[in-house]
């Protein structure tokens, strides 16, 4: 064997994972033949190695047996190279003098041929005790973390972070991207199934945010570039221009009131259009900040430059409005980040048989959250596009989710708010009230109760999905109204039921920009567009960019119960993260030799973490390794074989592919 | 066969039957059905019923008066209880059957030929005016009303029962028969107060 390493003693445990490896592979055949290896002293197989006297027995043999080297054949190395790596660091050897055989998932787990998953395992110890043979001992490095924190999304999901992590003591930016934090929580009127008010309970959260001294909060801003890595990321923030300077604003909202637009006449966003605003508003009376915003497409003095400039004047010596403010950047540090970007509705004009758009008396369930909100465009009132008041509504469930048409999965929320809705609908109108529903999906604490709850105050339950929602009618009572046709397949008769107005429950969807989002923090995307977490089950809220953690509805349609808790749970791993104080890095990184190196430059711009640099004195290039993340681009590229990457040396791969192939 | 055109318009749903049928006693519980199916699946009868217990329930709290009170479900039922006792919702299913054949014989609109409901009127009607039943005089006016044919065939058994004096055609009755009309109508009058 390699000389470099001197008297070679190397301890190879093969491990049975219960029956997992050894109903499929003869492990003690595997052991026996790796002990006849040159260069083993010593090779055992056992029935957990992983286990605490697994991990001892390694320990042991390598005190008294004088072991140099390691081979555990056993599972992934994502689950236990860590734990074997600790074990033989514990008998005294470096860590990295180890190598791990995957013979569950590469082996037992995909062949059903004892006989010849035993000689894929015989095969893939050999070649690891050949390679092991030539591991150096490594350390890994540390990089302390910076103890800031970034938040992306002032919904509840980013407001219950900002607020865990401050109170914690750490310091937050909290970046939002409309005028005011809130999300669309702010939006709704009650909250289902206790039917809390939704803004009783926000906005003292909201309000908290703003007064926390941990917490900067940026609204109307916008993070336009990502740098850095796990513990040190630089971000770049845009901050659009308010109009108002945040400073010296008061929030009396004078300026509003004296604005030359006497009337009300831009489409409202807050109110999804259905109400009227100035050019110089406030979202919603509880905004949080409480300071106007002034939208320079429809203000006279963007427009024109000839305004009275009234809300100047009503401002006085305040001088808060500043119709001269430009966009300003801003570049942040932080150790961790968490993107609470939340979700958008599905755009019901998708769904063309239920005459979004075409019917004015058909809204989607946001609509009719700010409808029947006191504080919405009526004050409360459930009054139709055409003055009406309905005496019988139709509330349409899965419009945008469960279809292969729009959108495959479940929502999750549509049928617990569309019994709330139901709720509130029948309470304020003493309508009759239809639900059109697929399943019942009531799954969570108090759900199921809220659900019967609506069956006793005779909610209409019709189990079908509707077909069409139709003006035109065949029968007298039929006539003004909107027919929704659908089979109630629990009597398995067709039904026409005639209404006056028409909820649609529509799906959540990842924003339309959730892409460019997720391109901008380097993370990924399931297909649908939500940002994929690491592990389903077991790390639902971290990402595969370490440092980087996802809340909220940006990973999966969830209810405010669900993404509060994942909010809480980010703020956790962020803290976990900066409390730790460094992050460890891996010590797979390239490096270059430096009498070998001609100083090309091929390598420079191949490298996607921008790791390496040319030193112009010595004319060679120098990989910086706290950025180099090992993926070995530069390694193959290198014209001339001066760069090289540890624990993936030339000699090494080819001695394992050497082993492999030895008897084949 | 013959092609049926099978639709409901909202016309055909009457809100105040809905209404008496969440009403009556039994009935408190029909909204809470979550529609699971138990009770058409314990039925021993429901392989012969037109509506499941549980599509009859559905429709009965939607409103649908007609088909109801015109299906032959609620007039198969033998009130073993199964349902009621296997009922998730607690919802007491023969006790909403029994209410529907009562209502069905009120209104008149139980199905015409069909021995169950005759048999049960006539039972009632004779109790009523005589305090007992005479099964002879019962099944003959049963026969009658629905299928005088059957009676012959049904003439060797009867005649066997009356030899072995197991059935007689003397008209029985009770000695007070008014004390038990007073009775009668008293359940009567209280029922209506109630409704």
């Amino acid at each position: 064997m390699d000389a470099r390493n001197g008297d070679l003693r190397i301890g190879v445990y093969v491990c049975h994972c219960g029956t997992n490896i050894a109903a499929t592979v003869d492990v003690k055949a595997v052991a026996e033949y790796a002990a006849a290896l040159p260069g083993v002293v010593v090779s055992r197989e056992y029935k957990y190695m992983c286990s605490d006297p697994g991990q001892e027995l390694i320990r042991q043999d390598i005190v008294e047996l004088k072991l140099n080297r390691i081979v555990v054949a056993s599972c992934s190395p994502l689950l236990h190279e860590e734990t074997f790596r600790g074990a033989v660091a514990k008998g005294g050897l470096n860590p990295f003098c180890f190598q791990m055989v995957n013979i569950r998932e590469h082996d037992s787990w995909v062949h059903q041929d004892r006989q010849r998953a035993t000689e894929k395992a015989i095969a893939l110890v050999r070649a690891a005790i050949r390679r092991v043979a030539l591991h150096k001992p490594l350390e890994k490095k540390r990089v302390p973390i910076h103890p800031d924190v970034l938040i992306v999304g002032g919904g509840i999901a980013g407001i219950h972070a900002a607020l865990t992590l401050a109170n914690a003591g750490k310091h937050v930016y909290l970046v939002e991207r409309e005028p005011t934090i809130g999300g669309n929580m702010a939006k709704f009127d009650k909250t289902f199934p206790t039917l809390d008010c939704a803004a009783c309970i926000l906005t003292p959260k909201m309000t908290a945010v703003k007064k926390h001294p941990n917490i900067t909060l940026w609204t109307l801003s916008e993070v336009t570039e990502v740098q850095g890595y796990v513990g040190n990321f630089e971000i770049a923030v845009t901050r659009k221009p308010r109009y108002i300077n945040e400073d010296l604003c008061v929030g009396c909202l004078e300026c509003i009131e004296a604005c030359v637009y006497k009337q009300a006449k831009v489409p409202d966003e807050f109110n999804l259009g259905l109400g009227k605003r100035r050019p110089i508003y406030i979202s919603f009376p509880q905004a949080v900040p409480q300071i106007p915003v002034i939208d320079p497409e429809t203000c006279i003095d963007f427009k024109t430059g000839r305004c009275k400039k009234t809300c100047i004047e009503a401002c006085g010596d305040r001088h808060a409005v500043d119709l001269k403010q430009q966009p300003k950047q801003e570049t942040i540090k932080v150790g961790a980040i968490i993107l609470a970007t939340g979700y958008q509705t599905f755009d019901a004009r998708k769904v063309p048989d239920y005459g979004y758009g075409v019917y004015p008396n058909v809204y989607t369930a946001p609509e009719v959250e700010r409808l029947i909100n006191a504080s919405g465009p009526t004050g409360g009132e459930v009054i139709l596009r055409d003055g009406r008041k309905p005496q019988s509504i139709g509330i349409i469930h899965c419009v945008g989710s469960r279809d292969e048409n729009t959108n495959k999965w479940c929502s999750r929320v549509c049928c617990m708010y569309s019994l709330k809705l139901a709720h509130l609908l029948k309470e304020r109108t003493g309508a009759e009230v239809y639900n059109f529903y697929i399943d019942m999906r009531a799954a969570g604490k108090a759900y199921e109760e809220f659900y019967h709850k609506l069956l006793e105050e005779g909610v209409h339950m019709i189990r079908g999905r509707v077909a069409e929602v139709t003006d035109w009618a065949v029968t007298p009572e039929e006539e003004g109204k909107l027919v929704m046709r659908a089979e109630d397949t629990l009597i398995s008769f067709v039904r026409r039921v005639p209404v006056d107005m028409v909820v649609l429950s529509v799906g959540l969807v990842p924003h339309e920009d959730a892409k460019d989002v997720r391109r901008l923090f380097n993370i990924s995307c399931s297909s649908e567009g939500w940002f994929l977490e690491r592990h389903p089950k077991l790390a639902p809220v971290n990402t595969f960019t370490d440092g980087i953690f996802i809340a909220g509805a940006c990973q999966a349609p969830k209810d405010i119960p669900d993404a509060v808790g994942q909010a809480g749970s980010a703020a956790a791993e962020a803290m976990v993260l900066i409390d730790t104080g460094y992050v460890e890095m891996e010590p797979n990184t390239a490096y270059i030799l430096e009498e070998e190196c001609s100083g090309c430059k091929t390598c420079i711009p191949l490298c996607p973490y921008s790791a390496i640099t040319f030193l112009a004195d010595k004319k060679i290039a120098h990989i910086n390794e706290v950025l180099c993340k090992g993926c070995g681009t530069c390694v193959a590229a290198c014209p001339s074989g001066s760069i090289k990457q540890n624990l993936f040396e030339d000699e090494e791969i080819f001695e394992e592919i050497r082993g492999v192939l030895a008897n084949a | 066969m013959a092609v049926k055109r099978m639709i409901k318009y909202e016309v055909e749903r009457d809100p105040q039957f809905a209404g008496w049928v969440a009403g009556v006693i039994g009935g408190e519980r029909v909204r809470n059905c979550i529609q699971c199916g138990l009770c058409s699946a314990s039925c021993p009868l429901s392989p012969y019923m037109d509506y499941t217990p549980r599509r009859l329930i559905h429709m009965a709290r939607e409103g649908f008066k007609r088909d109801v009170l015109g299906s032959f479900t609620i007039w198969l039922c033998t009130s073993c209880y199964s349902c009621t006792v296997e009922c998730p919702r607690r919802i007491r299913v023969t006790d909403v059957m029994y209410a529907l054949k009562r209502r069905a014989i009120e209104d008149g609109v139980y199905p015409k030929r069909f021995p169950i409901p005759v048999l049960a009127s006539e039972f009632g009607a004779m109790i009523r005016r005589k305090g007992r039943v005479t099964e002879s005089w019962l099944i003959l006016r049963v026969f009658l009303k629905t299928a005088i044919i059957r009676l012959l065939g049904m003439s060797k058994l009867g005649s066997k029962l009356f030899f072995s004096g197991r059935m007689g055609l003397v008209p029985e009755s009770i000695r007070d028969r008014k004390q038990l009309q007073t009775l009668l109508d008293a359940v009567e009058t209280h029922k209506e107060v109630a409704a």
